[in-house]
């Protein structure tokens, strides 16, 4: 039985070795949640007054329009929340991947154990044997508010359990983000605009795919934090409010405490602000906002252990700190210049800019030069140089999540929101107050951003979905208007393509018969329209009014709002489908299908681990590959020597070297290393391309970096440059250990036919290779997991190679005796 | 002596006979025949003795288990045979080796009347495996052993034994010594599965010390078993009834062990399925297997401590109808994530739920509730170590009494705290040690439930939620702001 032959189906887009680089830490108390009316959507914002009719009174018209919006808020949130679900509907409540794996193991003792716990949390286990400290080195926003959730709902005597809760985490914060997203939007244009962005945020494939059922990661909650940072920056800076910068900070912090990427915020505010003053837009409400917001910001998210001193000592928050000091410096200047006479403050004014600015940037030097604040990371310059992991750190490059992005994965993203992304940056053009500069800066740079790393997508779809909803909030408010433009001797009123919407009733009426007549010319409205959009952003529109433009007829009106609708249902299917299809598998657990169609479970990864949690000593330490490191501290509970958390570069090339070497060399390392089990990844007989096997080079290519006498790329390849398996394999390549271990009794397992790996297509020699210092321990029923046993040393101290021939009743090769007889030359 | 205490709680139905102390040689026993069917975990033991009453009312018949059987014997009945009523038994102490109990016979003996008493026991761990390894592709075999003698404080005219393997590859069995004084014919005779020791003639009254130092002595039986030995270490079930829901809730957390011989060297998958392909005769792995839940039941779980197992079948059958006894039961194959060798653990979770009515009934004249559960679903050939059940009535539930089929080693009353309650619910729990097959019965739970504590739920989330809007309506209302002025509109 057993052997299934239905090939699985890799599915790809959320790689196998998917990881968090970073290290989270934690920080207590998430701060309550000032709740401000000012915060709550729905009983504010104005109602565009359609001329409906004369007798309903504006309130009931407000209340009306509030309603709907809660009720369009409320579908918005359902179907954010629902179209999540699919992993859990397909699958089960289940733990997604690598990572979110250690993010409930992690809850999972906060839950347990209290806060105080987990903050002193050391786990003996992780990197042994080095350990590792958990409650320094995590960002804790994550579990603290699982955490939270789950004591509030058992205050109430609710049992949820805590995986329930990890779970279902992701889903809930999908909702509140499109929330967040509406505030925002509702900031740059109206509320109207807000709704769309929700519904684009809530559906959007991009942001699903850090985010469904189960995906229970850092960015889970980020993306919300992120919005509602941006949201709060904004609110503050229109209205100069210290109220709004606190909370921004408040938000902020929590921003720092759940994500390594709050690093953007650290510098998209700063840049907006120093945009604004280069702009010459320094006021006093950029002042209060900035300072209130960076100061208290900055003060709290050193609270944080990971970040700790961070802040002030590393080059990617000297932005912050730096347009901190100059818009003192630009205050102070704009003191002095109310009480001095225009030249001499301009006197005044070259003088200390210039001298401050050399200062300043000579002090900056000086003290990264001294080590005072600590230069760019790797991963930093991976984003301006692509090629610069690939040569210094591999570990990174490993990761399939840092590659750059390929083309057609804006397209699965965001579908039809990346082309009406630019349309709205442009739009923002138009009336370019202060926000509109802050969306377009946010746009430009994490377009940027996606553009050089796969994982960073995640951070342009939130400005993608704002400013696609803004230009198509924009266009369907031209289109669905229902009033006509004026008859041409009415000049002023409706100017500009927004403006159409002040026509009255009266006019609107009378209109409607002339609008018939005015079929043919609605195509040529239409487009002017839209070069008038342009026009109108390129010239702040000073356009001559002589030329009457807007929408007669309905045809017109029907052909765009038409095209428009459908665009969003076929954009609401493909967000289903990807959705469904790309996004929602907990890799964890592989699907495949019967032949009667049914659905089949693989589930061997989970097999294999419970069998360690069951049936190996509780302190047994297991060897892998670093990706399953966090599967195995979570699921089997036993220790590892590496895991997804990649801070030490040397024990990742320790395991990457014993894993190719052969055995002889790799014994000792492993007895060392009290390494107990063994672990491979290996989907050569159903097909399952994520292996070890073709993860392989990286191992070596990792090992090479610390060891490069010891292990070269070159020999694992054959002399014609190819990465084979089969009788054409180098020797290296034979002899590793991680080549003995995936093909060990796999030619047997066909009998006499040919024994074929399946996802490299190739043909496995009839003998397959011989273990003598680990055995097969436990091989699941695809064989996708095999974990071998580390033999002990042979209790009569001979090498275990010679004991195994011994113990088989081989006799021993003598070896030739040397010949004394030199030969001559 | 605790657990000897232990052991002989366990075993006795509760009695309301005084213990009349054994009238010796007020019977004889015209014949013994004493069938043992040897498994893996359990062992049943049937005894028929043929009893001849020697005096006039007689009333009480002692029986005699000896020592070494008395701590693994877990389960006990006398019966008249052919009558499905069982008798009342009462231990009566011990003399020396061997331990008395006394069967109340329903109705005196005269003298010379016969009836035929029929002793049904089962075993628990009363075999070991051996050799106590054993590789993947060797054979399983276990050893069991049990005294030659069935022992009686009367005289017995004739008496045998027989042991019944499971398979007929048994490997040895001992010859005893020293029987000469009781048969002339080979003391033992093997055929097939079954092995016979006796019959044995003319054996005097045995249930003292001077019989047994001279006669008695152990008989053991080496065998070829082909079944898994299963062991459940631990079981803790819990049973949660709910009136709201007309629902029983039942969760088993179960860890199973594989008791059989210890997998000698590793596992491996490649002769694992080689095995299974050509349906090798080993048998000493666990690939699944069946239990037989109640009918009519929903939302069946089968979990383990990282998620759903994906892999079981289930057929559900419907709900018995009302009285109906023999009713349908569903049945649920379970394939656990791995197969379990020898020495294996395996930890999950089973639960269903099913519809109160099957399980409950309400009893007008009383106003009270009387609900069954189930000790234990049984797990063919398994032994529980370690059971614990836990019953969960509804919130506010008074008058609460109970009556199990045979005695808990303890059983408490304590209240849980769980979905929505406001003051918890009365539940007991009951601990248990060593259950087999025999012991799948129901407890009874009758209960009060007053309509205040029906409606209690409905109106403690009322009053939250009337709290949390009165609160919101009135935080609406008040004004904080310190600075009047007209807001700017954003």
């Amino acid at each position: 039985m057993a052997i299934h032959t239905q090939v699985w189906r890799a599915v790809y887009g959320k790689s196998a070795d998917a990881i968090e680089k970073s290290v989270e830490n934690v920080d207590e108390s998430i701060r309550a949640i000032i709740c401000i009316p000012r915060l709550f959507p729905f009983t504010f914002g104005h109602v565009d007054g359609l001329p409906l009719s004369n007798n309903v009174s504006p309130t009931t018209v407000a209340n009306t329009a509030s309603l709907l919006r809660i009720v369009a808020f409320g579908l918005i949130s359902a179907a954010a929340i629902a179209s999540r679900l699919f992993a859990v509907i397909n699958f089960e409540s289940i733990i997604h991947e690598f990572d979110p794996w250690f993010n409930y193991r992690a809850t999972r003792v906060l839950a347990a154990k209290g806060f105080y716990e987990f903050w002193n949390w050391f786990d003996p286990t992780a990197w042994y044997p080095l350990g590792r400290v958990v409650g320094g080195t995590v960002y804790p926003g994550l579990m603290a508010t699982s955490g939270v959730i789950y004591n509030f709902l058992h205050y109430f005597n609710l049992p949820v359990d805590i995986r329930n809760i990890c779970v279902l985490l992701a889903p809930g914060f999908s909702a509140l983000t499109a929330w967040a997203t509406y505030m925002f939007t509702t900031e740059m244009k109206d509320s109207s605009a807000g709704l769309l962005a929700a519904a684009f945020i809530g559906i959007v494939p991009g942001y699903i795919s850090r985010s469904v059922a189960g995906s229970y990661d850092n960015e889970a909650i980020a993306i919300f934090l992120l919005m509602i940072t941006f949201y709060l920056w904004i609110a503050a800076l229109k209205q100069g409010s210290a109220l709004y910068g606190t909370l921004a900070a408040v938000f902020y912090f929590y921003m720092v405490a759940a994500w390594g990427g709050y690093a953007f915020i650290t510098n998209m505010i700063p840049v907006h602000a120093l945009v604004l003053l280069l702009m010459g837009r320094f006021s006093g409400r950029l002042y209060v906002a900035y300072c209130s917001w960076y100061a208290i910001g900055t003060l709290s998210s050193m609270q944080v252990p990971f970040v700790g001193f961070q802040p002030v000592r590393t080059s990617e928050h000297m932005g912050a700190l730096g347009v901190f000091g100059l818009l003192q410096i630009v205050a102070f200047a704009s003191l002095v210049r109310s009480h001095l006479s225009s030249k001499q403050f301009q006197d005044l004014l070259t003088v200390s800019v210039i001298s401050m600015g050399l200062l300043g940037a000579g002090a900056f030097i000086v003290m990264t030069y001294k080590g005072w604040i600590a230069p760019w990371t790797g991963r930093f310059y991976s984003l301006w140089d692509t090629g610069y992991a690939k040569k210094y750190i591999p570990i990174i490059a490993s990761v399939s999540e840092h590659q750059p992005t390929a083309w057609p994965s804006f397209f699965m993203d965001l579908q039809f929101l990346i082309f009406l992304f630019p349309a709205g940056v442009v739009l923002c053009f138009r009336d370019l107050r202060d926000e509109h500069v802050f969306v377009i800066i946010y746009a430009v740079v994490a377009s940027y951003f996606a553009g050089v790393m796969v994982r960073l997508m995640l951070t342009l779809t939130p400005v993608v979905c704002v400013s696609a909803a803004v230009a198509l909030s924009t266009l369907l408010d031209i289109y669905v208007d229902v009033a006509e433009p004026a008859v041409p001797e009415n000049e002023n009123s409706s100017a500009n393509g927004t403006g159409a919407a002040t026509a009255d009733a009266k006019k609107a009426k009378k209109n409607a018969a002339v609008g018939s007549q005015a079929g043919p010319n609605a195509a040529a409205a239409a487009s002017s329209t839209l070069s008038d959009i342009v026009n109108a952003a390129k010239s702040s529109s000073k356009s001559s009014p002589s030329k009457q433009k807007g929408i007669w007829g309905a045809d017109a009106r029907l052909v765009i709002i038409l095209n428009a609708i459908g665009m969003l249902v076929y954009f609401v299917f493909h967000c289903t489908w990807v959705t469904a299809n790309a996004y929602s598998s907990p890799s964890v657990v592989l699907a495949s299908s019967n032949p009667d169609g049914s659905q089949h479970l693989i589930d061997d990864y989970r097999e294999a681990y419970y069998w360690l949690r069951m049936n190996t000593p509780q302190d047994a330490v297991v060897m892998s590959w670093w990706d399953y490191g966090y599967q195995i501290a979570g699921m089997a509970d036993r220790g590892t020597l590496v895991d997804n958390n990649t801070w030490n570069n040397t024990h990742i090339a320790t395991v990457g070297k014993a894993m190719s070497s052969p055995e002889e060399i790799a014994y000792p390392i492993l007895r060392q290393h009290d390494v107990d089990y063994v672990l491979v990844i290996f989907g050569g007989l159903l097909g399952y391309s994520g292996d070890d096997i073709n993860k392989f080079l990286w191992m070596v290519r990792i090992a090479q970096g610390v060891w490069p006498d010891e292990i070269q790329e070159p020999n694992y390849f054959t002399p014609t440059g190819e990465y084979r398996v089969d009788e054409r394999a180098s020797d290296a390549m034979k002899n590793s250990l991680m080549y003995k271990m995936s093909y060990y009794r796999f030619a047997e397992l066909y009998g006499n036919g040919n024994a074929i790996d399946r996802v490299r297509n190739q043909n496995i020699p009839k003998i397959g290779p011989t273990l003598d210092y680990v055995e097969e321990a436990f091989t699941s029923e695809n064989w996708i997991v095999r974990i071998f046993k580390v033999r002990k040393e042979d209790p009569l101290g001979r090498d275990l190679k010679s004991a195994n021939a011994f113990a088989q009743g081989k006799k021993r090769k003598r070896s030739k005796p040397v010949s004394r007889r030199r030969a001559v030359v | 002596m605790l657990r000897l205490w232990n052991a002989i709680s366990c075993l006795l139905l509760a009695s309301a006979l005084p213990a009349l102390s054994a009238q010796t040689q007020s019977f004889e026993n015209s014949a013994i025949v004493r069938t043992i069917e040897l498994g893996g975990s359990l062992v049943h033991v049937t005894t028929t003795f043929a009893v001849k009453a020697l005096k006039a009312d007689a009333s009480v018949y002692t029986i005699t288990i000896p020592a070494e059987e008395i701590y693994i014997t877990n389960w006990l009945e006398v019966k008249v045979k052919g009558n499905q009523e069982p008798l009342t038994v009462t231990y009566s102490g011990s003399a020396g080796k061997a331990h008395n109990l006394d069967v109340s016979l329903e109705k005196p003996l005269e003298v010379g009347e016969t009836i035929n008493l029929v002793l049904e026991t089962v075993q628990t761990h009363a075999t070991w495996p051996w050799p106590p390894q054993a590789a993947q592709k060797e054979e399983q075999a276990l050893k069991y052993q049990t005294p030659l003698f069935v022992l009686s404080p009367y005289i017995t005219n004739v008496q045998r034994t027989k042991l019944k393997a499971s398979s007929p590859r048994i490997i040895s069995h001992t010859t005893p010594e020293n029987v000469d004084d009781f048969t002339l014919e080979n003391p033992v005779t093997k055929s097939g599965a079954t092995v016979t020791y006796g019959p044995y003639n003319n054996v005097p009254v045995s249930a003292n010390q001077e019989f047994i130092e001279k006669y008695q002595q152990s008989v053991q039986l080496h065998y070829s078993h082909d079944y898994t030995v299963l062991e459940v270490l631990k079981l803790r079930r819990s049973a949660e009834i709910s009136h709201w829901g007309a629902n029983l809730n039942i969760q088993d957390d179960i860890i199973l062990h594989n008791a059989g011989p210890e997998l000698k060297g590793q596992f491996s998958r490649l002769d694992y399925q080689t095995q299974l392909f050509y349906g090798s005769s080993v048998h000493h792995f666990l690939t699944s297997f069946t239990v037989q839940l109640p009918g009519g039941i929903r939302n069946t779980y089968y979990y383990d401590q990282i998620g759903n197992v994906s892999t079981s079948r289930l057929r559900t059958a419907p709900s018995p109808a009302r009285g109906q006894k023999n009713a349908q039961s569903s049945v649920l194959e379970l394939w656990p994530r791995y197969p379990i060798m020898g020495g294996w653990n395996y930890t999950y979770t089973l639960g269903w739920d099913a519809p109160l009515a099957d399980s409950a009934s309400y009893d007008a004249s009383t106003g009270k509730y009387i609900v069954s559960v189930p000790v234990m679903t049984e797990i063919p050939g398994s032994v529980v170590n370690d059971a614990e059940l836990t019953i969960i009535l509804p919130e506010g539930a008074t008058d609460v009494e109970y009556v199990g089929p045979f005695p808990a080693h303890s059983d408490e009353l304590s209240t849980h705290v769980t979905y929505l309650d406001t003051v918890g619910r009365p539940s007991i729990t009951f601990k248990y040690k060593n259950l087999t097959n025999k012991h799948v019965k129901p407890i009874y739970v009758s209960y009060k439930v007053p309509l205040t504590a029906h409606l209690r739920k409905p109106m403690a989330v009322a009053t939250v939620l009337l709290s949390l809007f009165t609160f919101a309506m009135i935080a609406r209302r008040v004004d904080l702001t310190i600075h009047k002025k007209t807001t700017k509109d954003v």
